[in-house]
């Protein structure tokens, strides 16, 4: 019977594409420890089940030109398992090649096509594979052909079985459950069966889904399920009656024999693990998390109106309010919780990029990548992909010295980056720091003079610490050369943009000859973020708490002046003093008794904006600008406070230029 | 041969009423824990047929204990006993390996129907 494969595809192409991702960091891993020693028997091993299990899964859907490469790369794979220390640098890099080829093909086939392999290619694995065969081999065995790689231990055969013909068929399996009416926890009894199900085979499809059942929601107290199972029906029926509370079970066959799938072995882990959890759109995600976003908003109105109503009605309200708010912050955190992500999803390939780009530019560097598994929100990991890599990549390029230079001044030939996480109470903070030349405050004074991005005047005044966030101002870079891989200075100022866009700070360090390091400080979440509240004539305007570094009440007549423009003496150092109003475009005559707000501005530099009062701090939810206050420089969102009035967020960075 | 069971459970009072029920059911009552360090040691110890286990408890809690009981002995046949408003922790217990679970306040015929089944006795 023909199998409607479309519906696999996009299964298919996350799961290769996760494959194909921890195949090109295990080849990194794999020449590191080369390099300084480590169990590359495992990751050749590793390598090998990852192109296996590509070649499996495309082979099944019919993907002939995926699978017929993977399977080169896998032969090439499979040459290094006796002896890994073959896999010298020109192998690395045609399994890399491999292995970025396949991904294309893979991404090409989310788009529907069937891409064909690189006959190039292939004839390169194929050739090299032979090559590194018969240089391992006695002379005698060189004859041999091509012959099919040996199955790894505790894995199926790729090829058709051999395993003494004992392999049974898979067939897909219909089951449908009905939970007894008088069970409690319906939700959880559904799990239970799915969890018995995914012991039996792998789970192909599920309604309700896992994170329905986790959310208690199971419509009509039913469930149904498609497993792929080597087991018989009866088996099913058998582990199905184990279970209490079910009113009904149907367990019917669904189809015939499916192409040849990898059946489930006595030592099964994958296939539970895989049925347990469920992909999600990111986008629907967000969906969740704005309605919950538009819930908190409601339930802060419900509960200003009920402040106006008489006293004796007061109570009752309250307290429903009180629940009701009780309840949308336990959905908020569990709506947060399923969108937290580890790190590693963007960390996994700085190692493989650090490495292109150091043998672009003829330099050694290792990257050690620790606290990966810190979970962000999806939202933040997304964001920060690039400016993670463009902070690796300068610090291979620029920071990381070429060898000679380095054996000269006492180092390592081959330059370290680290790439540390770390949680700090409700931030979490991302440092990437290398061993390289460091950068020097002169010299970033000087360019930064050059490019008219400031006088010379103030840029002697900057202290060396404050000089060194110059590199993140536009245009500015000290590298002597520019590289297509950087040193254009578009991209720090990109990459500090961006981290303060989710709410967070990016901070720079460095000695010279010792090295730099970047620090990234960000909120686990974006979307509910502390704000200062200020009034502004009859305005209200919110400050991101994270901007903010104190306030003081001043009078602006009694402020010291520089260049005519007032300043406040704070934490040791001259702040502007700017007149939010005024700033804004607001009407209203200037008024003497203020507050001050000091928070992070433009150029590094610390800025003073002056309200009219301080209203107090209030968790906000942040909204996008549509269309057309986006383009209004020095707004970067809205929120609506309880009251109902909206209230719009300032981008402190942004609204000098506004 | 009568099925052996471990009881876990924090409270003197639960233990003493699970014990009641299975020993007047044909069952015999291997051993008693009171917290989920203690039901490891005597999972090893006395490889019971059947483990009931208390969810929230001191030093180590059931899920845990039944994680480690289950890498132990993956064949070890483990029954929660949970209560309303545990379902998330019932369904990580699930995953951890727990075979099935029962919820707080139960009769007894309830609880001998549920070890019935997952024993496949039923």
């Amino acid at each position: 019977m023909a199998l409607d494969l479309s519906k696999y595809l996009s299964l298919f192409v996350a799961e290769a594409g996760e494959h194909l991702a921890a195949f090109a960091k295990d080849v990194v891993r794999l020449e590191r420890a080369a390099a300084e020693g480590g169990d590359r028997k495992a990751t050749v091993d590793a390598l090998f089940r990852h192109a296996h299990s590509v070649k499996g899964m495309a082979a099944s859907m019919s993907l002939d030109g995926i699978s017929a490469l993977a399977h080169r790369t896998e032969d090439l794979a499979d040459v290094f398992r006796g002896d890994p220390a073959r896999a010298d640098a020109a192998a690395v890099d045609l399994l890399l090649a491999a292995g970025d080829a396949l991904a294309a093909m893979v991404q090409a086939a989310a788009g529907g096509a069937s891409p064909a392999a690189d006959d190039g290619l292939a004839a390169r694995l194929a050739a090299a594979t032979r090559a590194y065969r018969e240089e391992g081999r006695p002379a005698a065995r060189e004859a041999e052909p091509h012959r099919p790689p040996p199955a790894a231990p505790g894995e199926p055969p790729a090829a058709p079985p051999s395993e003494n013909g004992a392999r049974r068929r898979v067939h897909r399996v219909r089951v449908e459950v009905e939970i007894a009416g008088s069970c409690p926890v319906p939700a959880v009894r559904g799990f239970l069966v799915v969890k018995k199900l995914s012991s039996l085979g792998s789970i192909a499809q599920v309604q309700p889904s896992v994170d329905d059942l986790r959310a208690g929601r199971i419509p009509g107290k039913k469930l149904a399920a498609t497993i792929e199972t080597a087991e018989p029906l009866q088996a099913v029926e058998r582990a199905l009656a184990q279970i209490s509370d079910i009113a009904g079970v149907a367990v019917s066959e669904l189809e015939e024999e499916r192409a040849p799938v990898p059946a489930p072995g006595p030592a099964r882990e994958a296939a539970p693990e895989a049925s347990r959890t469920v992909r999600v759109r990111t986008e629907i995600l967000d969906g969740f998390l704005d309605s919950v976003g538009e819930l908190i908003l409601a339930t802060a109105r419900i509960r200003e109106i009920g402040r106006a109503l008489p006293s004796g009605a007061r109570p009752a309200l309250e307290e429903g309010v009180d629940r009701l708010h009780a309840i949308v912050k336990d959905l908020h955190d569990k709506v947060m919780t399923v969108r937290m992500t580890p790190l590693a999803i963007v960390t996994e390939r700085l190692p493989r990029a650090a490495r292109d780009v150091a043998r672009k530019v003829g330099k050694q560097v290792e990257v050690e990548v620790q606290g990966a598994e810190i979970e962000l929100d999806r939202a933040i990991l997304d964001e920060l992909a690039d400016p993670l890599l463009h902070v690796l990549r300068n610090a291979v390029d620029h920071g990381i010295e070429p060898p000679h230079l380095r054996l000269l001044a006492g180092k390592h030939a081959t330059g370290r980056i680290r790439v540390l996480a770390r949680r700090d109470r409700d931030r979490v903070i991302v440092e990437i720091a290398d061993d390289g030349k460091g950068m020097d405050p002169a010299r970033l004074r000087a360019a930064a003079v050059e490019r008219g991005v400031l006088s010379a005047e103030a840029a002697a005044a900057l202290s060396d610490k404050d000089a060194l966030l110059l590199a993140c101002a536009p245009g500015v870079s000290t590298a002597e050369v520019v590289t297509d891989v950087s040193g254009r200075g578009v991209g720090l100022d990109a990459v500090k943009r961006t981290v303060e866009a989710v709410g967070g700070t990016l901070e720079l360090e460095s000695a010279p000859a010792q090295g730099s390091r970047v620090i990234f400080r960000l909120p686990l979440t974006v979307a509910v973020q502390p704000v200062l509240l200020v009034r502004v004539g009859e305005e209200v305007l919110g400050l991101p708490i994270a901007k903010v570094h104190g306030a003081a009440q001043v009078h602006m007549s009694r402020l010291d002046r520089s260049r005519g423009e007032p300043v406040l003496p704070y934490d040791g150092a001259l702040v502007p003093v700017h007149e939010l109003d005024r700033l804004l475009g607001f009407p209203g005559a200037p008024r003497d008794e203020r507050a001050v707000v000091v928070a992070e501005g433009g150029e590094g530099g610390r800025i003073g904006l002056a309200v009219d009062a301080l209203l107090g701090q209030q968790e906000a939810v942040l909204k996008p600008l549509g269309a057309p206050l986006e383009s209004l420089s020095g707004l970067s969102a809205v929120t609506v406070l309880g009251n109902g009035r909206p209230v719009f967020i300032l981008d402190v960075l942004r609204l000098l230029a506004a | 041969m009568a099925k052996r069971v471990l009881i876990v459970d924090d409270a003197i009072f639960m233990r003493n009423m699970i014990k009641d029920i299975f020993s007047g059911s044909g069952f015999e009552v291997a051993g008693e824990a009171a917290n989920g360090l203690e039901a490891v040691e005597k999972y090893k110890e006395l490889r019971p047929d059947l483990t009931t286990m208390d969810i929230v408890m001191p030093f180590k809690s059931g899920i845990e204990a039944t994680r480690e009981i289950i890498k132990h002995d993956a064949r070890a046949v483990i029954v929660m006993c949970s209560a309303l408003g545990q379902e998330s922790l019932v369904m990580e217990a699930i995953e951890a390996g727990a075979s099935d679970f029962i919820v707080k306040p139960f009769k007894s015929e309830d609880v001998l129907s549920v070890v019935k089944k997952v024993l496949g006795d039923a």
